[in-house]
């Protein structure tokens, strides 16, 4: 399907849309905008769950949040509903930035019971508040209003909450097609990932996490003034429970899919409560939850990705085209060659009582290829991570290019010029290769999520596109830029992580163990794509195992063993060394 | 986008497939809740509606049509259901629900769809402001039930009274109530404390209503639960007397209380006694009346409140619609306002809870005769006259 | 507040905290060998009340209908996989597993009609009816997805939580219960009296919780089953069968439930959904202890207890708020303690 047709199509659904109410029925308008409503909130949960790999048994309360504010404000206050809107929004928004802060430096399951935690907290708090009208709620909350004409019917509050979803699924395509989205999309990669490449992985996170508040709290202000009612009870946490469920039953990896979810889970509720009666008429009320349930722990049995995805199989793929040629970002100021670029200054690494890195020192000039091996166990690991700032060193110094990085954060690092790749690599395998080498050009690139959300960073964007078809092309991959990561082979990946390491345009490029792994043949191509990168002046820092590997490769080669350096000198050199004979065969014999 | 076509196109076949129909009888949309925490006394609103069907299920001739829908004690379901019997089923009336939050719900959605409500939970309906209200409210206000219980401490010279009760909406109407009666004169409140129906313990609030030396103590909690500060602060050496609400008439309120529940006295609807009632009550024939029915379709008796509300609320729509039905055809927005303006002229119509006067500018048609106080003698509840 | 009033509450706040500790000790129990957060945890404690009080009162209880719709369910499943797999020969086995044994109590209780048994009979045969439901909710709702990601189990658990409310309305019915006493004995300690019943809950939870601490710390057994938690494809090179560990440890852990749930029922009034709560709040507990440490997280559960006996006298409405509001410093705290393994939630 080409742009054109998928336009028509797209312009085809928003009139069908507009016109509904010339031919829906009225409950099922009604039943539209309860799928608007719910939809809004579950596309933060895409957001937040399918995009950034967070779950949240919560919403329910921020929703409960956006409505009291707007019920407060309107009731209390006699204010329009209209300031109602930024008055909740400021509110949820600012309840989410605290209640974020606090809590997202936890991991996994312990997040996801927060969010159980704060939202029946909330819950209860709204039930206990004399101004908001304990557990009795508030009641006679005015419609919105259009010039003195009020919303009442449910086909005219449909036009609100429908536009305020299409806008709010706009902002979010535009918003996981920029540099923000990327980076919010890599979350899900794990921290280290993250950090490696220069992004605050706390930052992206928080700001995800009100992003989801803020359009549920849109969804909570619209469902308080379509309703002109609100309790409690809507918002505590089966209600929150059931959010998640539409966005994991719509396939919460898509944006379509909060829409799909609310839609299937609402429709289906109405379905069963036509026709439990018909099936068991005497214990229709208490089944209803039970079919429910079980229905949906069935989906995570056999279902998990949803139904868009499934959907979508079906259909053509569509065919984008390639990134236009465009002016390059701008290039990093890098050292001269011969200068000296990395210094470690008796760095130590101590775990517990077990020293990994006993006080190892080394220098790299601009423009060298360094190989740091040793045999296994030797502490190379640790110390590439102490390098990249993966992990704090207990004792030492590190500076690069001039600067005092000890103890520098990964991101800071990666800002300043250091790329790096992974022993197991870490791609984002349903990212396409284009936008996996983007992420290695975030540090390149400056706009944020504002500008990413209104498309006011296509400009830059252009540029970023063209840099990162760019590398793929010098890494031998620019045949297919929208193949996805994950279909590639093992050495490809490599390959793929480097363009990606390329990308940040690297004052060093830090490699580990790239050949690990590898079939003889893929080592092969990898060793030419190093002997090239070489000959284009690049600084390079590989850790090896394999000796063999570097040999040829590399200017210089340290030597590592039980942590400490063992000696250092040219290759040639290092092959002659007794000690380093024995190290290898002694240790592997 | 082609995926947004596609989910639109089948999302519009299902939905249009959702007929109308048009009414050839009357059509009564009932709400109750069958699940969720609303689910105990929602079940005997169910009853109570059943017994009313059986009474009577026609109308002037016309067939009546009952359709029920369960709102999970959740007031966003009650909306949607009363959306759905109005639009989708084309009731004439509503009559609902279990719990206050959900019956205030559904009043809104009365009022924009101009559908008559008869709400058969005690619920606060502010009296028409700008024109005319689509609903009025069966049982006694909890003020009335406040106050009726109050004004009985009063006689008794209680001069101060505890209060403990539930932290949800029954627990504030009930608070309220009581906070409103003391302009009126004793007993002051002396505390508010509150309890969750899931609580383990009150021993916390207990100790702290003791601490206020109340000469008696108010319990706003209901059913079963209502027995958990009855207990504890009789165990923390506590020796006056209990009052409370209706809501604590429930067999289980009785086996749980014991030795502490002895004694409380409670105001109740007269149905609740039908039979220690004097026979010129004007409660007496018809509730003799429900209560046999109600054996007949349920099986048991019926010793709650809550199913009298349902039944007063079909002999509500059962005199109003007879009138309606001259003016208008059933199904018409015609017939919806007939039905209501008939609902508000209803005069010293007696049902089993009380003797009901409508009027255009008050949604409650009952007065102090629709409450008697009740005592807890030997596990069974006896008329106080 | 006077001494004797903290007194009071602390009493009161350790009896509250004893039946959370019973409960977060078989969530910790089941969450370190199945690496599954069982949130319908406290609906098996609350459904033990119910039957117990169907039993007192002659009826059958719910549990007999639920066990024997689940037994069925199990098996179905497991013939039917047993047969895909071609191990024809095992069916007989497993059946005796999975549909004749939980059928027994059931039997039971349907074969004595109306006939009102003694208490400490009653007491047993809750136990025996309650004591499948877990294991088989495990074969019929985890065993399919279990190498899933812990976010992905808990998801599951927390919709089963509803599907068993929704249960327990059909099966037990809207109205709460509560059973006799089952001492009336009462120690006078200090000018407050301390009922024998709350000496009961104490015991219990002290007993299980020593219990555990020594099963899983110095017996092999224990040791087997804590290492299908670390491993589950190590533990079964090592010939421990993940699915054995698991249905031993939701058996104990039921067994843990359902004490609580019979000495809980004497003292609260318990409906069919009065679990959620008390097992939300017995969770907050766990989480306290890590949800690895059996000692740490009795501490954990009787702070809960007594943080809401306190909460509830300064502020009774608010009670529940700050019993949840603690959870949050609690789990920021230890996330700044706890050694974290990167993890990827990855496809």
């Amino acid at each position: 399907m080409n742009s054109r047709m998928s336009r028509v199509v797209g312009a085809l659904a928003i009139l069908l849309l507009a016109a509904a109410p010339l031919y829906l029925a009225p409950f099922t308008l009604t039943l539209l905008n309860f799928i608007g409503v719910y939809a809004l909130v579950a596309l933060g949960l895409v957001l937040l769950t399918g995009i950034a790999g967070i779950i949240s048994f919560g919403q329910a309360a921020f929703m409960g949040i956006g409505a009291y504010a707007t019920a407060w404000l309107t009731t209390r206050m006699g204010l329009s509903p209209w300031l109602g809107l930024p008055f909740a929004l400021v509110v949820t928004g600012l309840g989410a930035m605290v209640l974020g802060a606090a809590t997202l430096q936890l991991r996994g399951h312990f997040l996801a019971l927060s969010t159980i935690a704060w939202g029946l907290a909330i819950y209860f708090t709204f039930g206990n508040v004399e101004g908001l009208g304990n557990f009795n709620g508030i009641r006679d909350i005015p419609p919105l209003s259009i010039g003195g004409w009020q919303l009442l019917g449910s086909d005219q509050i449909y036009y609100v909450i429908w536009i305020f979803l299409l806008g709010a699924m706009l902002l979010s395509r535009n918003l996981l097609d920029s540099r923000t989205g990327r980076a919010m999309r890599v979350l899900k990669g794990g921290n280290l990932l993250t950090e490696s490449l220069g992004i605050n992985a706390f930052a992206v996170r928080l700001a995800t996490f009100v992003i989801a508040a803020l359009f549920t709290a849109v969804a909570g202000w619209l469902y308080a003034h379509m309703n002109r009612f609100i309790s409690p009870t809507p918002f505590d946490a089966t209600m929150g429970i059931e959010f998640l469920m539409m966005a994991m039953v719509g396939g919460s990896g898509y944006l379509l899919g909060a829409v799909v979810g609310a839609a299937f889970i609402t429709l289906l509720k109405n379905s069963v409560q036509d026709y439990l009666p018909l099936i068991a008429p005497n214990a229709a009320g208490q089944l209803e939850i039970v079919v429910f349930s079980a229905l949906f722990i069935l989906f995570l049995q056999y279902a998990r990705e949803g139904i868009v995805p499934y959907v979508a199989g079906w259909l053509p793929e569509g065919k984008p085209k390639r990134p236009a040629e465009s002016e390059p970002l701008p290039p990093r100021d890098k050292p001269a060659t011969g200068e000296p670029l990395l210094s470690v200054d008796k760095a130590t690494r101590r775990f517990g009582g077990l020293v990994a890195v006993n006080e190892v020192s080394f220098d790299l000039r601009a423009g060298e290829i360094l190989g740091l091996i040793g045999p296994n166990g030797a502490g190379k690991s640790t110390m590439f991570n102490l390098l990249t700032g993966a992990m704090p060193v207990s004792g030492g110094r590190i500076t690069f290019a001039g600067r005092d990085v000890t103890r520098q954060p990964q991101r800071a690092i990666a800002r300043a010029g250091v790329a790096r790749t992974f022993q197991h690599v870490k791609l984002r395998p349903r990212m396409t290769l284009l936008d996996n080498v983007l992420l290695g050009a975030y540090t390149r690139t400056k706009s944020g999520f504002v500008t990413g959300a209104l498309r006011l960073d296509r400009e830059e964007e252009r540029r970023a596109r063209s840099e990162a078809m760019r590398q793929l092309e010098r890494v031998g991959l620019g045949d297919r830029p929208y193949e996805l990561a994950g279909n590639l082979p093992l050495g490809t990946q490599r390959v793929l992580e480097i363009a990606r390491a390329l990308a940040a345009d690297p004052v060093l490029l830090v490699l580990d163990e790239p050949a690990a792994g590898l079939r003889s043949r893929e080592k092969q191509a990898l060793g030419e794509l190093l002997h090239n990168l070489r000959k284009e002046g690049l600084t390079i820092l590989i850790v090896e195992h394999d000796m063999e590997f570097v040999m040829n490769l590399v200017d210089r080669i340290v030597v590592m063993e039980f942590g400490s350096k063992l000696c250092e000198g040219e290759p040639a050199a290092i092959r002659a060394d007794e000690r380093v004979q024995e190290a290898y065969l002694g240790g592997s014999a | 986008m082609k995926k947004k076509l596609a989910f639109t196109l089948t999302l519009l076949a299902g939905l249009s497939a959702t007929a109308m129909a048009a009414n050839a009888e009357i059509r009564v949309g009932f709400v109750t809740s069958l699940s969720g925490p609303g689910a105990s006394i929602g079940t005997l609103y169910d009853k109570g509606m059943k017994a009313a069907y059986a009474y009577q299920d026609e109308v002037g001739g016309e067939k009546i049509k009952l359709i029920k829908l369960d709102d999970g004690s959740d007031p966003a379901a009650a909306t949607q259901d009363a959306r759905k019997l109005i639009q989708q089923e084309k009731v004439d009336v509503l009559i609902g629900t279990a719990t206050a939050p959900s019956t205030t719900a559904m009043m809104s959605v009365a009022d924009e769809l101009h559908v008559p409500f008869i709400a058969v939970s005690p619920v606060k309906i502010k009296p028409p402001k700008n024109g005319h209200l689509w609903g009025v409210a069966v049982p006694q206000t909890p003020a009335l039930m406040v106050k009726v219980i109050v004004d009985r401490m009063a006689r008794e010279g209680i001069k101060n009274t505890g209060y403990i009760g539930f932290s949800d909406s029954w627990g504030d109407l009930v608070y309220e109530g009581a906070k409103a009666q003391e302009d009126n004169g004793d007993p002051k409140v002396t505390s508010n404390e509150r309890f969750a129906r899931t609580d383990t313990t009150v021993t916390a609030q207990a100790l702290k209503v003791m601490a206020t030396n109340p000469q008696a103590v108010l319990d706003g909690a209901s059913a079963t639960q209502a027995a958990l500060p009855l207990l504890e602060l009789r165990k923390r050496g506590y020796q006056g007397p209990f009052f409370g609400t209706p809501a604590m008439l429930n067999d289980d309120f009785i086996r749980v209380g014991g030795d502490a529940a002895e004694g409380v006295q409670v105001s109740a609807g007269p149905v609740v006694v039908t039979e220690q009632l004097p026979d010129d009550h004007f409660s007496k024939k018809i509730g003799t009346k429900f209560h046999e029915i109600y054996h007949k379709v349920n099986g048991g008796d019926a010793k709650d409140g809550f199913s009298g509300y349902s039944f007063d609320g079909w002999l509500i729509f059962l005199a109003a619609a007879e009138k309606a039905l001259d003016k208008a055809k059933p199904g018409t927005p015609e017939f919806h306002q007939a039905l209501m303006d008939a609902i508000y002229d209803i005069k010293d119509l007696k049902g089993v809870h009380a003797i009901y006067n409508f009027s255009q500018d008050s949604a409650y048609g009952v007065d102090e005769r629709s409450l008697v106080v009740v005592k807890l003698v030997d596990g069974k509840w006896v008329y106080q006259p | 507040m006077t001494a004797q009033i903290a007194a009071i509450l602390t009493i009161d706040g350790v009896a509250t905290g004893a039946i959370y500790v019973l409960i977060a000790l078989g969530f910790v129990l089941i969450f370190s060998v199945t690496r599954i957060i069982f949130v319908p945890f406290g609906d098996i404690a609350a459904f033990t009340a119910l039957t117990l009080a169907a039993l007192e009162t002659g009826q059958v209880p719910g549990t007999v209908g639920l066990t024997v719709a689940l037994a069925i369910l199990a098996s179905a499943m497991e013939v039917v996989s047993l047969l895909r797999s071609g191990q024809r020969d095992r069916i007989p086995r497993r059946l005796l597993f999975y549909l004749v044994l939980p059928l027994v109590p059931a039997a039971l209780v349907w074969a004595s009609g109306s006939i009102i048994l003694p208490m400490p009979l009653r007491i047993v045969l809750s136990l025996a009816l309650i004591l499948p439901i877990a294991p088989l909710l495990d074969r019929i709702v985890y065993r399919p997805i279990a190498d899933a990601s812990v976010l992905l189990l808990l998801t599951v658990s927390v919709a089963l939580h509803f599907a068993l409310v929704g249960l327990g309305l059909l099966f037990f019915g809207p109205e709460g219960v509560r059973t006799k006493s089952l001492t009336d004995y009462t120690m006078i300690l200090g000018g407050i009296p301390i009922s024998g019943q709350t000496l009961l809950i104490v015991i219990a939870a002290i007993v299980f919780a020593a219990l555990l601490f020594v099963f899983f710390g110095f017996t092999l057994s224990g040791k087997a089953l804590h290492a299908t938690a670390v491993n589950r494809t190590g533990a079964r090179l090592m010939g421990v069968r993940p699915e054995k560990s698991g249905t031993i440890a939701f058996l104990l852990g039921s067994l843990l439930a359902g004490v609580s749930g019979v000495l809980i029922a004497p003292v609260n009034t318990i409906f069919y959904d009065s679990g959620f709560l008390i097992g939300l709040k017995a969770f907050v507990g766990a989480i306290m202890g890590g949800m690895v440490s059996f000692p740490l997280t009795a501490i954990g559960a009787l702070c809960v207890g007594i943080l809401e006996s306190f909460a509830a006298f300064y502020s009774s409405a608010f009670k529940e708020v700050i019993v949840f509001a603690i959870l949050i410093p609690v789990l920021v705290a230890r996330s700044y303690t706890a050694v974290h393994s990167e993890e990827e939630t990855e496809e």
